[in-house]
């Protein structure tokens, strides 16, 4: 780079197109007086440096710089252009970043810092609040198009009605318990709904947006009609409702997709649903645990210990052995009468798959959560 | 094939790095997540300017010249789109087919929108393209799918859920029809599309041709179409198998392959089908276009000649695929740029006139200037 003086500007052969025609014309161009002057034989022109819209510095590919009536220039040399225009203007930030490697490895680093805090912080904060903004109607409304899906794939319930009243009696006396406990700290319970129902779903109990609770026939027997212990699945499905679960897991799995789907999706559709999935599964852990919780709180209002849902992780871990056997009234009182298929290795039970793509804790760590629960010890 | 005497080859070369436009990447990325998705259209017209001022046409190098602002607006109007649909079909199933079907009925709009914002902002020595294409042919394109539309609400009105007890072909066959209806119809579409975009790339006073003939779509689309048919119907009856035994209340031995089934028909689809439906497409649809122009010294004829490789496609696929996955995903940008290479030089130009001939076609006449505006208003960048 030769030194210039301020009298004599560096001039730099360029082609300039006038984009009105493919013919280029060589010219000399300089800086003088925040202007670009344009020099040949058929060429004398002046523009003001900061109306022509300059190309970024690049190690490849030639620099084309546009003027603002279409015209044009173009050079291959991009080293000599680069430290011509230097003198007039300097690079971007963003320039600045991503032409140094050290600029490179910081984006990296606080890329991956940001994405992993946005990921375990933000965006479940974020869905959070957003999910409590949704105002109730709406709520109910998506909750009325869910519930006749599942209404579809259910049947009205086929215990017998004095079961059902007795469930209903439980649950509603835990309920009471727990409502008046959280008015004292000025919490409002959000209004829920129990339905009953028979399906081919096996022991389950869900939440729907709007607070409908579902539980299944199947979940009654296979806790052989132990009301505490029903009345803990259904203040976890209370959880659910009272924490609006379902809208935040909704925005969650919304920006999570955008996001994959932006950076991945043109690659591969489904490579960019891996960390939806991964996400899906991290997020709803997540949400179990505070069901949980808010389970332990509920049955510790009502007077119930927490303890009882251990009832419900062995059963249901029996349910997992035997099958539909352990359902029926005069069934296995244990584990002894099934056979042990245990020992070949089950998806589900296996630790990497629940670290990364179980959408609840294993159940180890859920039945550790209630035999522990603080407010058992606080008794 | 025609007597022509080719007297003048255009090379098109690509000179982008895969190591620089990582740090462009990660460092876009970077300022999107931060400004939370804000970023977007300036870290695009970043991308397009890079693939563009790379992309060397005899020597000369493409320009764009998009203006991030206008792609702003853009960016917004398909988000808000977006935005609306998803609202909608969360909360109610007649609200979200009706914003489906406003989405649908302007898509064709802001696909030619998107297309002339493309055109109107690529230059080669110092000369804009320009996007010939009509509205009204904008929509007659998406001909194919106005029929195959309505198949989805069809099934949810005559679907398997009516009967009691479905079996498994009651099950599967439905969903089997529509999946291969789809591909029946696909290559038409296809077709369709790019008679419309390929006829449409305009520079001077040159308009380019398309001279594919719909049966030629076809032929490119057998061979995977009967590959793919065969794995979709073999997944399709494994699933509804599965389905029916679980249903009975066996465990399902099958069940447990299905993942691995899936995966590999996956798989075939990304390394196998994929490139090679590139490669055969690029081919034909690129050596099928040109122009042919009455000049005062005889006739002008110039096309795009793709002589793209299947093994090198399928080489390349295989290379990203693996390097994709050990590196998570950081791989893509390396990957991008070795495709864009393989697959730009691979074409290359070939006219029968001197080049000044042809450089001259390229000037602009006085009639277009008064259109570059409306060019600027109605050009809205949408694709995302």
């Amino acid at each position: 780079m030769e030194n210039s003086l301020p009298s004599s500007p560096t001039r730099l052969p360029v082609r300039y197109f006038d984009g009105q025609s493919s013919r280029p014309y060589e010219v000399d161009a300089w800086f003088e007086g925040g202007q670009l002057h344009l020099h040949s034989a058929d060429i004398d022109r002046l523009v003001l440096v900061k109306r022509v819209q300059w190309p970024e510095r690049t190690t490849h590919g030639p620099r084309l710089a546009l003027l603002p009536d279409g015209g044009s220039l173009q050079t291959a040399d991009s080293f000599a252009w680069d430290s011509w225009v230097q003198s007039a203007r300097a690079d971007s930030i963003v320039v600045r970043l991503q032409q140094s490697w050290r600029g490179v490895f910081l984006s990296v680093i606080l890329l991956m810092a940001l994405a992993t805090m946005a990921y375990l912080w933000g965006l479940p904060w974020a869905a959070r609040e957003i999910a409590q903004r949704i105002p109730d109607s709406i709520e109910s409304q998506a909750g009325d198009v869910v519930l006749r899906q599942v209404q579809g794939f259910t049947q009205p319930s086929k215990l017998p009605e004095q079961e059902q009243l007795a469930i209903e009696l439980a649950w509603r006396k835990v309920l009471t318990a727990h409502t008046l406990a959280q008015q004292a700290k000025g919490v409002a319970v959000r209004p829920t709904r129990l339905l009953i129902r028979d399906s081919s779903i096996g022991p389950n109990a869900l939440a729907l947006p709007g607070g409908v609770i579902i539980l299944t026939d199947d979940m009654v027997r296979l806790v052989r009609n132990d009301a505490q212990v029903v009345s803990g699945v259904l203040a976890h499905e209370l959880g659910h409702v009272q924490k609006r679960h379902g809208m935040q897991m909704l925005v969650q799995i919304s920006v999570l997709g955008l996001v994959a789907s932006a950076v991945w999706g043109d690659y591969s559709g489904v490579l960019a649903a891996v960390p939806l999935w991964v996400g899906h599964a991290h997020y709803s852990r997540t949400a179990e645990r505070e069901a949980d919780a808010y389970s332990a709180d509920v049955l510790h209002d009502a007077g119930v210990a927490p303890a009882v849902m251990v009832t419900l992780f062995e059963r249901l871990q029996l349910f997992k052995q035997c099958g539909r056997s352990v359902l029926e009234p005069q069934a296995v009182r244990s584990g002894s009468n099934c056979k042990k298929d245990k020992e070949e290795p089950d998806g589900d039970d296996n630790g990497m798959w629940d670290l990364g793509f179980s959408s609840h804790p294993s159940d180890e760590s859920r039945i550790a959560f209630f035999r522990g629960s603080p407010n058992v010890q606080a008794k | 094939m025609s007597n022509d005497n080719p007297i003048n080859n255009l090379k098109i070369e690509f000179t982008g790095s895969g190591s620089e436009y990582f740090r462009i990447w990660i460092t876009n990325m970077f300022l999107i997540l931060v400004t939370l998705g804000l970023y977007w259209p300036w870290a695009k017209a970043r991308r397009l300017r890079y693939f563009w001022g790379n992309t060397v046409v005899n020597g000369d190098p493409l320009g764009f010249h998009g203006d991030p602002k206008q792609m702003f607006k853009g960016w917004v109007l398909v988000a808000v789109l977006i935005g609306l649909y998803n609202f909608a079909s969360n909360f109610s199933e007649t609200a979200g087919a009706v914003a489906f079907l406003v989405l649908a009925a302007l898509w064709p709009a802001l696909w030619r929108s998107s297309m002339n914002f493309r055109m109107n902002n690529t230059s080669w020595r110092g000369l804009r393209f320009r996007f010939a294409g009509s509205l009204g042919d904008a929509y007659k394109a998406h001909l194919p799918l106005v029929l195959l539309l309505p198949l989805p609400f069809m099934l949810g009105y005559w679907g398997p859920q009516e009967m009691e007890n479905p079996g498994a072909m009651e099950m599967a066959l439905p969903f089997i029809g529509i999946v291969l209806l789809s591909i029946a119809l696909m290559p038409w579409l296809i077709w369709c599309m790019k008679v419309y975009q390929h006829r449409n790339y305009a520079i001077g006073s040159l308009q380019s041709d398309f001279r594919a003939s719909l049966a030629s779509f076809y032929l490119v689309a057998i061979k995977p179409f009967f590959l793919a048919a065969f794995v979709l119907i073999s997944v399709g009856l494994f699933i509804a198998n599965s389905f029916a035994e679980a249903k009975a209340g066996m465990p399902s031995q099958l069940l447990m392959f299905l993942p691995v089934a899936l995966i590999l028909a996956w798989l075939l689809f990304l390394l196998g089908i994929g490139p090679w439906l590139t490669t055969r497409m690029q081919n034909l649809v690129w050596t099928k276009t040109g122009s042919l122009v009455q000049i005062e010294s005889g006739s002008l004829k110039i096309r795009f000649v793709s002589q793209l490789s299947f093994r090198s496609m399928f080489l390349l696929s295989l290379k990203n695929g693996f390097l994709m996955v050990i590196t998570l995903g950081f791989y893509w940008p390396f990957a991008k740029i070795a495709t864009a290479r393989l697959r730009l030089e691979a074409v290359h130009i070939r006219s029968n006139t001197e080049l000044d001939t042809l450089l001259a076609m390229l000037n602009k006449g006085p009639e277009e200037t008064a259109g570059d505006a409306a060019g600027d208003f109605f050009g809205l960048d949408v694709g995302l």
